[in-house]
């Protein structure tokens, strides 16, 4: 059974600090949506809202045909993993994994059996007895996401669930969370801070801040076309540069940035500027340093080795940008340069 | 000078106060009761075929359980209700407890004598509201008795379980609700077994406690209501039976070390996972 | 917003709470009544029954003796109870593992037993003077405070501080009184005054050790109850209670009263 979820206009209040703003969101059935963010845009507080520990202000929220807005938790039917993973630690591996069946009045033996047979699909043979003290981080996480599993949920929500295990485990671990949702049709919503976490793992993003959805689309969307400066930023282009239109020539729209230096940016590759006064969105490989050329003049200032470029910090009439350069052709820091921008690795944005 | 002794030099000065100031004396105590009968058990026998000794010893048990009971699940009540509290809420309530924690036993037990004695206010108000006739005598039972302790011992148990309560992560009750727990079904699985240690530790506090207090049921049980706190003391003070009143001793350190003892297992068995 | 309680449940915990401080308000109304015997609400207010206490001569003589007693008494423990602690703390691996249990052993022995046993052996046996066998029934009866509350500080402290003032020239002792002292101040005071209401309050070791002549407050509030029913226990209790407001505002600024919850 698959089920999509909505949540319409919901806004949400911590005491008087209103912390969501008439949020909506819709998740089509199957499908797993991140909500990305630094810490305090509202990602955590919308999984609650959905999850029912908080309540909203205003709003609806619904699973499939089923309005959760008032119910209380434990009859929403969701399985939630948490970033602690909230292991009870007086239950063993078998007994915690069985607890939501208990909930739902599955007779002992069969509970066992299906606690078992999870317990096996996530890899665990063998642990079923133990208490969850004695396995590692990462046991533990599949504990946790077994447990959620096997209640056989039609949405799964995840709480940062990987933030407290080490790097490698962290990418094994998200192909299994994707590999075991994809098996089980169920819908999911995913709530993390890690950029790479979520473009890996989800269908589409939400980027989050200030309690409201800046961006919502696929990764590629999202890591070439960003709506707006602060999704920009996010997802990584370290330049935004002001600019202007000031011409059209032919099929190039010229646009001048502060100190007066103008570029052509021709329309077919870079398309129209949104607006009169634009941003000039480039990632540091987008910018790029030459001996000569046409870009933007620049006096080159700290260089570092990145491994497959060196980096500069250079001086413009635009301020300081970060630029890439060639590996065979190093300049030294102090000297003349153009930064030319490559259109595939730029993006232009409202001001 | 070596690690070692520094130490031993640091540490010496408390152990002699402990071992001299209660080890040698409370030793003597013991020794008294079997040196000071006809026989070495003789005076635990005489203790022992009393019908007035066991009968204290016997209400002594009883009220210290039933005021271990009582403020088990009033305690744990208020603690719950505490340690979910918002913080500002929650200092006061803490403050709330603390305070007639600090306040002194002969203090906290007189308050009793002025609500339950013969002018007090429950005959005052009950006369006034012509509930009864005469006013009733309350004081100097068993009951007066329970209430006082259990309103000396409340404080301690709140304080004690809310600890316990607050370091019970709130994301296991949300995770048990989240699997579709109801709220008392995930108190009975989740959090009353997490709970277990602090309840047995706050149980043994005021069992012991009880057991042993001297100044409540003195002025609220008096000579009818004796236990073994103020009987100790009537052998010891009045009568000057010393060794009668070593055994008393010895009998309450017994009750209190097997207490202390027979909890700690339980907390283990019930609580696998601490080993 | 978060679900609160069920309403069953708070209104119990507000009926807790009632029980706790209700009694308390009965004293604080009772000492201000006009009346020559104890009742709740107060007839007339007055504030005579305050000046009774000072005027009983017993009163003044065994509040000197339970200020001094409890005073001297914690610092006589802290004196002990600070480098039993510190050694504890700083020597985990030299000092036995059972040590830690031996001083609060006061605490397991029934305090009523302590008492009678003192009396025994060190007031009538040794022929210890009065004040002096309080001294030690009291000191005693606080050491476990005084060993755990400063222990706790000490287990925060990082020694490698201690030692890296040694390393820059600092003799040893002086190390102590300049780099782990002024760390663990909040951790002394906390358990002088812990230690100390404890000792002004004490009824069952000192019942004992009281004799003609040396009395302690409590032990004289229970004689005069048994003979006089006024208000001046009352209003005795009224300011005994000022004492635990101190006590409670001193804790309050060092370690936090949610300190007694730990």
């Amino acid at each position: 059974m698959t089920v999509s979820l909505t949540l319409s206009d919901v806004t949400a209040h911590y005491g008087q600090t209103r912390v969501l703003e008439d949020l909506s969101l819709h998740l089509a059935a199957g499908e797993l949506v991140s909500l990305l963010g630094a810490s305090g845009c509202g990602k955590t507080t919308t999984l609650r809202l959905v999850a029912g520990f908080l309540t909203p202000t205003s709003g609806t929220i619904t699973l499939g045909d089923r309005d959760l807005t008032r119910l209380p938790p434990h009859a929403r039917d969701i399985g939630l993993v948490f970033q602690t993973y909230a292991l009870f630690p007086h239950l063993t591996v078998a007994d915690n994994v069985a607890f939501g069946l208990k909930q739902r009045g599955v007779s002992k033996a069969e509970r066992l059996r299906r606690a078992q047979e999870m317990i096996e699909r996530v890899g665990l043979s063998g642990f079923a007895d133990r208490y969850p003290a004695n396995l590692s981080g990462g046991q533990r996480q599949r504990v946790a996401l077994a447990r959620a599993l096997v209640i056989d949920p039609p949405l799964l929500m995840f709480d940062e669930p990987l933030s407290n295990l080490d790097a490698k485990l962290r990418v094994d671990m998200r192909v299994e969370i994707r590999r075991l949702q994809r098996a089980t049709g169920a819908t999911a919503l995913y709530v993390t801070h890690d950029q790479e976490e979520a473009f890996s793992i989800s269908d589409r993003v939400a980027i989050m801040n200030a309690g409201r959805i800046e961006q919502l689309g696929t990764p590629e969307e999202l890591y070439s076309r960003p709506a707006n400066a602060f999704v920009a930023d996010f997802v990584g282009y370290e330049n935004l540069i002001p600019m202007r239109a000031v011409a059209e020539a032919g099929d190039a729209v010229r646009a001048q940035m502060p100190g007066g230096h103008e570029i052509a940016l021709p329309r077919a590759i870079w398309g129209d500027p949104p607006s009169r006064d634009f941003l000039l969105g480039a990632r540091a490989d987008g910018l790029r340093a030459a001996p000569s050329g046409e870009g933007i003049p620049a006096t080159l200032g700290l260089r570092t080795y990145l491994g497959r470029a060196y980096q500069y910090r250079c001086d413009t009439p635009a301020g300081e940008l970060v630029a890439n350069g060639p590996l065979s052709a190093p300049m030294d820091s102090g000297s003349a340069a153009v930064l030319v921008p490559e259109p595939e690795q730029c993006c232009l944005l409202p001001a | 000078m070596t690690a070692r002794t520094l130490a031993w030099a640091l540490a010496m000065p408390a152990l002699l106060l402990v071992l001299l100031g209660l080890g040698l004396p409370v030793l003597a105590t013991f020794a008294t009761t079997f040196t000071g009968g006809e026989g070495p058990l003789a005076a635990y026998a005489e203790f022992f075929t009393s019908r007035f000794r066991r009968v204290v010893l016997w209400r002594t048990f009883e009220v210290a359980a039933v005021t271990t009971l009582i403020s088990l699940v009033f305690g744990f009540a208020a603690a719950w209700v505490v340690a979910k509290s918002p913080a500002r809420l929650k200092s006061w309530l803490i403050i709330a407890a603390v305070f007639p924690l600090l306040t002194g036993v002969v203090v906290r037990s007189f308050a009793w004598l002025v609500i339950l004695g013969r002018g007090g206010i429950v005959n005052e108000t009950l006369l006034a509201l012509g509930a009864i006739a005469e006013p009733l005598s309350m004081l100097y039972t068993q009951g007066s008795v329970i209430v006082a302790m259990v309103y000396l011992f409340v404080p301690l148990m709140i304080l004690t379980l809310v600890g316990v309560l607050e370091s019970i992560p709130e994301d296991l009750t949300d995770a048990a609700a989240s699997l579709g727990a109801r709220p008392g079904a995930a108190f009975r699985q989740v959090v009353l077994p997490m709970a277990v240690p602090g309840l047995i530790v706050g149980s043994v506090l005021v069992f012991t406690g009880s057991f042993t207090s001297y100044a409540t049921p003195q002025l609220l049980g008096g000579e009818q209501q004796m236990m073994m706190g103020t009987f100790l003391y009537q052998r010891a003070m009045v009568t000057f039976d010393w060794t009668g009143a070593s055994t008393i001793a010895a009998v309450m350190v017994v009750v209190t070390l097997a207490t202390v003892l027979a909890m700690s297992r339980l907390a283990q068995r019930l609580n696998p996972v601490a080993s | 917003m978060r679900r609160g309680p069920h309403p069953a449940l708070a209104a119990l915990t507000v009926l807790v709470f009632l029980f706790l401080l209700g009694p308390l308000v009965i004293i604080i109304g009772a000492s201000l009544s006009d009346t020559s015997f104890l009742t709740f609400p107060p007839r007339g207010l007055t504030l005579d029954w305050y000046q009774n206490v000072f005027e009983i001569s017993a009163f003044r003589r065994t509040m000197v003796t339970s200020f001094t007693l409890a005073t001297f008494g914690t610092l006589f423990s802290l004196l002990l109870g600070i480098p039993a602690a510190y050694a504890l703390a700083r020597y985990r691996v030299q000092l036995p593992r059972f040590l830690a249990n031996v001083y609060v052993l006061p605490v397991l022995i029934p305090e009523i037993v302590l008492g009678f046993s003192l009396m025994k052996s060190v007031a009538i046996g040794a022929g210890v003077p009065v004040m002096a066998s309080l001294l030690i029934g009291h000191a005693l009866l606080v050491l476990p405070y005084c060993v755990r509350v400063v222990g706790a500080s000490l287990n925060g402290f990082d020694f490698s501080v201690e030692e890296a003032a040694v390393s820059l020239g600092c003799p040893r002792w002086r190390a102590f009184f300049t780099v782990v002292l002024p760390n663990i101040k909040a951790g002394v005071i906390a358990a002088f005054i812990l230690a100390f209401i404890t000792s002004l309050n004490d009824v069952s070791v000192s019942i004992f050790l009281t004799g003609p002549g040396v009395s302690t407050l409590p032990i004289q509030l229970l004689a005069h109850m048994e003979q006089f029913f006024d208000p001046t226990i009352a209003s005795v209790s009224v300011l005994l209670m000022g004492v635990t407001v101190a006590v409670m505002a001193v804790i309050e600024r060092t370690l936090g009263l949610t300190f007694l919850t730990k």
